[in-house]
């Protein structure tokens, strides 16, 4: 097989060198006349199957600059679809070997779509996009810009799930960016959204929690305030084990007892375990007891 | 005379004391073991009887003044046989104690099983309060996951809403392009009707000509 894919890697780079070639001649004037499109036609399909077969061979880098060109010479001839998916499948050749190249072309094939009016499909690639920045390249900020976008665009075109989804992230990572106010912001409006909707209803309590813990970082009394607004909004709430929850934590803030406050949060974990996000979150109020307790000495 | 009173008194006492005990015995006792001493207890106290008829003879052998001791103790001899009977017959349907307890297994002393009982119920109630935990924890994390689903479906229910759009919008897009092709089709044949007859034209003006001009000379 290793052999196949090392002879299958040479044929690619000879399809490569020909469709050169091709595209080089069709420049020329002659060229040009005598069905110059034909040519550059042909090139840009083998440039297609070239970087088909250096995928096979696993050789991303190659794969992926293959695909560009192809996205490029069909930019050329003014097929946009055809190069926006070609960008498209640049950008996943990328993904396993350069992550800034794949981001260039993802962009690229986004400008595409959105010329052309797809904004759900130039949505679904700035999460990808995002995601790339959350996972490989770890720049937080880029992630949520990208998600934002891709949030934006989603509430465009009507497809509330998936614009909650991006916000959802956008929300979590601006909390952990210490971006409170605009943190709570999401977490209300999405909480507001899907209170009424009979499918999504309980996930809403989950998200005045979100919204609750990131009040309290800022402010006891805000949290304090918030949560009876969030009573009064939506009852259900008052029933929830994290609505205890806080409600405890709060008790214990008030009196400055580090170890109600434990004991709380030890006791809700014993139940169902907090997530990272979670944890961070609770730790930062915890210093923020301690903080005062030191203060006071 | 009264030598014969006290064999009579010591008779007495022993067979009271055989018979005490042997009804003692009786409900522990079942089947045919249970009939023999019933009849033996039974002729026991017959010869009981006929003893207290013997010391009655006796008394009245005895001149009268003396004669009061002797009816006293007669008199409770007497009572205390009537017990004995009625013990007697108590006892040939009592429930025992020992039956029970073989019936429904061996408790050792009281207090001892009492504690055993106690720690037992302890130790049920802990595990029930576990297992009651347990129970809580799954159900919580059946609610998460139910709500993960939830919202899958709600995002997949959009998605294939805005699929049976793009779907209709693609139907009436095929079929305006066969009307704009069949249109098309149809200029295609127009087009060709026409050249034809001009063909026919140019070719019935060239042979007029060319007879004009033969005709002409």
């Amino acid at each position: 097989a290793a052999a196949a894919a090392g002879g299958g890697e040479k044929e690619a780079m000879q399809l490569m060198a020909e469709a050169d070639k091709k595209v080089k001649s069709s420049g020329s004037f002659l060229g040009g006349m005598f069905g110059g499109n034909h040519k550059v036609e042909d090139a840009c399909e083998m440039y297609a199957r070239a970087a088909n077969m250096f995928k096979m061979a696993k050789n991303w880098s190659a794969a992926g600059s293959a695909f560009c060109q192809a996205a490029r010479l069909h930019m050329q001839m003014q097929n946009k679809l055809d190069s926006a998916t070609s960008f498209v499948d640049a950008g996943n050749a990328y993904k396993k070997a350069d992550p800034q190249e794949a981001i260039n072309c993802l962009n690229a094939a986004i400008d595409i779509y959105t010329d052309m009016g797809r904004f759900t499909i130039a949505a679904k690639h700035h999460m990808t996009i995002a995601e790339i920045y959350e996972s490989e390249l770890v720049d937080i900020e880029k992630a949520i810009a990208h998600y934002e976008q891709a949030a934006d665009y989603y509430k465009g075109e009507e497809s509330n799930s998936s614009a909650n989804k991006c916000l959802l992230k956008v929300g979590s990572y601006s909390a952990q960016l210490e971006q409170y106010p605009k943190a709570i912001e999401i977490f209300e409006q999405v909480a507001t959204s899907t209170m009424d909707n009979p499918l999504l209803k309980y996930n809403a309590k989950e998200y005045f929690w979100k919204a609750a813990l990131c009040h309290f970082i800022v402010d006891e009394l805000n949290a304090k305030l918030a949560i009876e607004k969030y009573e009064g909004m939506f009852p259900a709430f008052s029933d929830s084990r994290e609505c205890k929850l806080l409600k405890k934590l709060l008790e214990a803030h008030e009196e400055q007892n580090n170890e109600a406050f434990t004991e709380a949060v030890k006791e809700f974990d014993s139940i169902s375990r907090l997530d990272q996000w979670q944890t961070t979150m609770l730790l930062r109020i915890k210093k923020t007891i301690q903080g005062d307790a030191g203060d006071l000495k | 005379m009264s030598s014969d009173f006290e064999a009579y008194e010591q008779d007495f006492g022993t067979l009271t004391a055989e018979i005490t005990n042997k009804i003692g015995r009786i409900p522990k006792l079942a089947g045919e073991e249970k009939t023999q001493l019933v009849l033996n207890v039974d002729k026991q106290l017959e010869e009981v009887r006929e003893l207290l008829e013997q010391m009655d003879l006796e008394i009245r052998e005895i001149p009268i003044q003396s004669r009061g001791m002797y009816n006293s103790r007669l008199k409770s001899y007497k009572q205390e046989m009537e017990k004995l009977e009625k013990d007697f017959k108590r006892s040939r349907i009592a429930y025992s104690d020992e039956v029970r307890n073989e019936l429904l297994g061996d408790d050792g002393s009281s207090s001892e099983s009492q504690r055993a009982h106690l720690l037992d119920n302890t130790e049920r109630l802990e595990r029930s309060s576990r297992r009651l935990e347990a129970g809580y924890q799954i159900a919580v994390e059946t609610e998460q996951v139910g709500q993960e689903i939830l919202s899958n479906l709600h995002s997949d229910r959009e998605k294939i809403q805005r699929s049976r759009d793009r779907l209709r919008e693609t139907d009436a897009n095929l079929g305006k392009s066969s009307r704009i092709l069949t249109g098309m089709l149809r200029r295609i044949i127009q087009n060709r009707i026409l050249v034809f007859i001009l063909g026919a034209i140019l070719f019935l003006t060239i042979v007029l000509a060319i007879y004009f001009n033969l005709r002409g000379h």
